[in-house]
This record gives C-alpha cells, structure tokens and sequence, in this order.
C-alpha cells in the first residue's frame, strides 16, 4: 500500500524541498512550510506554529496529488542517452549568453563544447561515451562519461584531463563522501580534489608554489569542471537546491597535487592502499583553507601552535567528529621529519594536542555534540575534551606547496568522509 | 561571424529515480503518525506538541519519534523499516 508522507520545511528551504522532492521521484510530496529561522524561535513560539502547523498536516494528509494513488514506474535507474545537439550562437558573445539564460556558467565565461571538442577529450578514456560514471546528488542526473566531457570541455580543461575527472566524479559519489549534504548545506563546503602519482606531473598539476592559487591551468581547470558537473548534471544551482549561506571561492575551483618529492613519508595514495605508481584522485569535503604561520623549528613547539589552529568552537569537525586535514609545507614536514617523527606519530600528537575542551562550545552546539558524538564520547561535561576526529588516524594531512613557512588548515563538513579513487585510462 | 554552432548539452534531466504517487489518507483519526526528527534546534520541540496536537485535536493513535543523528546525513535504514512498519503517515523535517 506504501506510506503517506509529508515535509516540514523551513521557509528558507521551501525551494530546496520541492526541487529535492522531483529529483526523488516524488514531485507531490506535500510540504508543511514554517517559518525560518525555526530555530531561533521560544518554547511559546514553537508551541504557536505547531498550533498552526497541525492544520497544515491535516489537511495535507488528505489532499490526493495530481499522481495520486499507484506508484508508476519510472526509467529504474540511471540513464545512459547521449547528450542533445543543440544550435547556439557561433560568437563567443552570443554563445556566452546563451549559457547565461540557462544558468551553465559558474560565473565566468565558458569554451563552447563542439562535437569535435568533445569528441577530442573522449578519445582520452577506453569508456563508452554513454557509459554512467555516477548519478549526481541532489538532482541525481546519470553522470555519463560524454556529459563530464562536456562540462570539462566548457571549463577550459586539456582533452587529457578526461581520465582525472572520472576518476573525481567516482569519489565524489561514494556515499561516505555524502555528495547529497553537501551539495545541498548552508555550509560553505567545495571539493578538494587532490591528484597523487605520475599523473599528476603528466598533466602539470600544480604541487608546489601558489598549488591552491591562480596560475595553473590544469589545477584551474579540473577544479572548475567538477564544479560545473555538480550544477549542471547534479542540478545545485546556487540559491535553489544550493543553499550555502555565504559559498566560498573554493567553489570555483579547488584542485592541487601533493609535492610527493618534498614528503617525507609516504604519499597519501600510498597511505590509502594504491601502488606509488598508480595514480588517484582524492575528494575532500572542504570547508575553506586557513594560512598556519610559523617560523617553530621545533617540532614540538610547531605541533602545539598547529594544533591549537585546528581546535575551534565553531567547527563542523568538532560538532560531527570530522576529519580535518592539514597541507604541510615542506620546510614544516622537515621540521618533523628531523625530529624522527612518522606520519602516523604526527596525525596521534595533532589529535591529542588539538582536542577541545566542552566548555568552549556555544550551549546549542554543546547540546549538539551531546547528541551527534554521546556513543562516542559517553556523558560530557564542561571539561570534556572533544576531539576533531573520532580517532587520530582521522586527521588528514599531505605535503604541498613551495618553500615558506605557511602550513594550510582545512576544516571540512564534518559529515563526510575523504574518498580516494585510482585513475583509469583504459 | 554571427551564426549558430552545433554544441553538445551539458545538462541532464534530473531525476533519474522511479516517479512515486502521492498518497492520501482519508482522516487522521485512528492512523499511527511517524516522526523522523532531523536533529535541527527546536525541531524536536515542534515534534513533541505536533504529536500533543494530532492525538488530542485529530484523534491520531499514537505517534512514533525517530530523531537523526544530525541533518545532512540520511537515517538509518532501521528507521525506515521501522516506519514502513508501523506507521500510516510519515513526517520529515527540511530547514532549520
């Protein structure tokens, strides 16, 4: 018979909730709309639109939709049709308002994809152009191998990038990564893409000086096609079903390889199980990078100050039990390294130095760790120290960037998890 | 040159998922009301007088409450059996 269903949503997120419920197969899912921000509102408040609210359900509950009664059976699955022709102005004006109306763009102008354009980049992977590499939340449109084509064809990328971005599509699919949350938050969360082994020098990805800046075009431009994979075939279009509050510039593009010369421990694709000479593209839920200064030549002195960087009262990490990361430049990781410090040594001395005490948070996000972290951490009080990961090996760190003495803090999400991915050319 | 120029479609239909009908019921009265709280402030306030209302003003059975470990990560698939099973009516919370 199946189960009635209905949403309460904020009014803020009145858009989100109609869009979410097509994508989900069920454009007549009726919506109880209260007002936002719900949550700011008093005990009495609560207790007045719940009064007014109830009504709302009940007369929902009875409303038939235009669909009403049988489930119909829909296409079951992702769909692998090729992408439409279409006829768009030849000019490089013209054509760029065109992708204006429809909202293509990720603000900046875009290279038409041509048949033969894209035919150039697909004669880089062994895949069939209708192969579907993911659907992409929240819209949950079949990423085939030809539409991320397309899109990277649009962002500027060299037809030799194809691989690296099926790779990412893969990774940012993987359920642990939860493409859905994050593409639909008020946080201001873009992917990090990091690109590991011989690929990465092959492509010319930027690894060391300025690798999150401007200047390089296949950081750019590998950034900016997963971005535009995640408007156009994932449908979150900002201010729709994209609710960041603020977004950040990451959002644009947000792409670097780790300077595995300068490391001195093991990369991160071998830390995660790949063959050195494989090459991966890791995804990271980031929400934003923060410059660490130092000139600390002891490592313990250089450990306390980036741990006390990460421990934060406003932070998702310590609110969920996340996996912040740290980029170490390399003069930092030599500090380390001189000190006969591993990796692993490094991730246990930030997770311990970095917990938190409780009594730093503010009430409701107290109240907040209190429920999303209480089987983890067990009863709280004030002095509760909260850690940023469930366990040390949950801080993420790499080695990037230039000489200097700037590590780079990325918080993330908190709910998600860092996915890695080999890159298949075949 | 103002012409057009043959491109390819970035954009795919959303949607890929099986297209499910609205159910109506006919009444509260007597049916079991299910909750899946999405632990956003307040929310759990609204589902406890919801729960008050529907009970004493629609004369609903009984009322079933789950609450997510947090918003932007999908319940348990125990929460939905338990649902399917139980309940007529299910009641998600989008927003904070």
């Amino acid at each position: 018979m199946g189960l009635a269903g209905l949403t309460i949503c904020s009014t803020a997120f009145e858009t989100l909730g109609r869009a979410q419920a097509r994508a989900l197969g069920c454009p007549d899912l009726p919506l109880a709309i209260i007002p936002h921000p719900f949550g700011l509102r008093t005990r009495e408040e609560v207790r007045q639109i719940a009064s007014e609210c109830v009504e709302d359900i009940a007369r929902l509950a009875r409303e038939a939709g235009t669909a009403a009664g049988a489930l119909s059976s829909g296409s079951g699955g992702a769909r692998a049709d090729r992408a439409r022709r279409l006829e768009a102005p030849g000019d490089h004006d013209g054509f760029n308002r065109y992708c204006r109306e429809r909202r293509w763009s990720d603000g900046l102008p875009l290279v038409p994809p041509t048949p033969e354009r894209v035919a150039a980049m697909l004669g880089h992977t062994g895949r069939a152009p209708e192969s579907v590499v993911a659907a992409i939340a929240p819209a949950y449109g079949a990423a085939t191998v030809e539409v991320i084509a397309i899109n990277a064809v649009m962002a500027g990328c060299e037809p030799q990038y194809l691989p690296v971005l099926i790779a990412a599509v893969e990774a940012l699919s993987d359920p642990k990564f939860n493409l859905q949350g994050i593409q639909a938050t008020t946080n201001p969360v873009a992917p990090w893409i990091i690109v590991n082994g011989p690929i990465a020098r092959e492509l010319g990805v930027n690894s060391g000086l300025n690798c999150l800046g401007q200047g390089t075009w296949a950081n750019a431009t590998i950034g900016r096609a997963v971005r535009l994979v995640l408007q156009n075939i994932g449908g979150a279009l900002p201010g729709e079903m994209d609710r960041a509050t603020q977004g950040q510039p990451g959002k644009y593009t947000f792409c670097c390889a780790e300077n595995e010369e300068a490391n001195p421990w093991e990369p991160l694709h071998v830390e995660r199980g790949h063959a050195r000479e494989r090459s991966t593209v890791t995804v990271v839920g980031a929400a934003g990078t923060l410059n660490m200064n130092t000139h600390a030549k002891d490592a313990d002195d250089l450990l306390r100050v980036l741990a006390d960087t990460l421990a934060h009262p406003t932070s998702n990490d310590y609110y969920f039990g996340g996996e912040p990361w740290v980029i170490l430049s390399p003069e930092h990781a030599e500090v380390l390294k001189l000190a006969g410090l591993t990796k692993a040594d490094v991730k246990r001395r930030l997770w311990e130095a970095s917990r938190m005490a409780a009594s730093r948070l503010a009430a409701k996000d107290y109240a907040r760790v209190q429920h999303t972290r209480g089987a983890e951490l067990g009863a709280m009080n004030a002095a509760t120290l909260v850690p940023a990961a469930p366990t040390a090996d949950g801080i993420g760190i790499i080695v990037a960037g230039g000489p200097g003495t700037h590590s780079v803090y990325v918080p993330t999400f908190g709910q998600t998890r860092a996915v890695t991915k080999p890159v298949d050319r075949d | 040159m103002t012409g057009n120029s043959l491109i390819l479609d970035p954009t795919v239909p959303g949607g890929s998922a099986p297209r499910h009908g609205r159910k109506a019921l006919d009444g509260l009265k007597g049916k079991v009301v299910g909750f899946i709280d999405n632990a956003k402030p307040n929310f759990h306030h609204l589902v406890d007088d919801l729960a008050e209302l529907l009970v004493s003003r629609y004369g609903v059975a009984s009322v079933v409450k789950h609450r997510k470990r947090s918003a932007s990560i999908p319940a348990p698939q125990a929460v939905y059996a338990d649902v399917k099973e139980k309940c007529d009516l299910v009641i998600t919370g989008s927003g904070d």
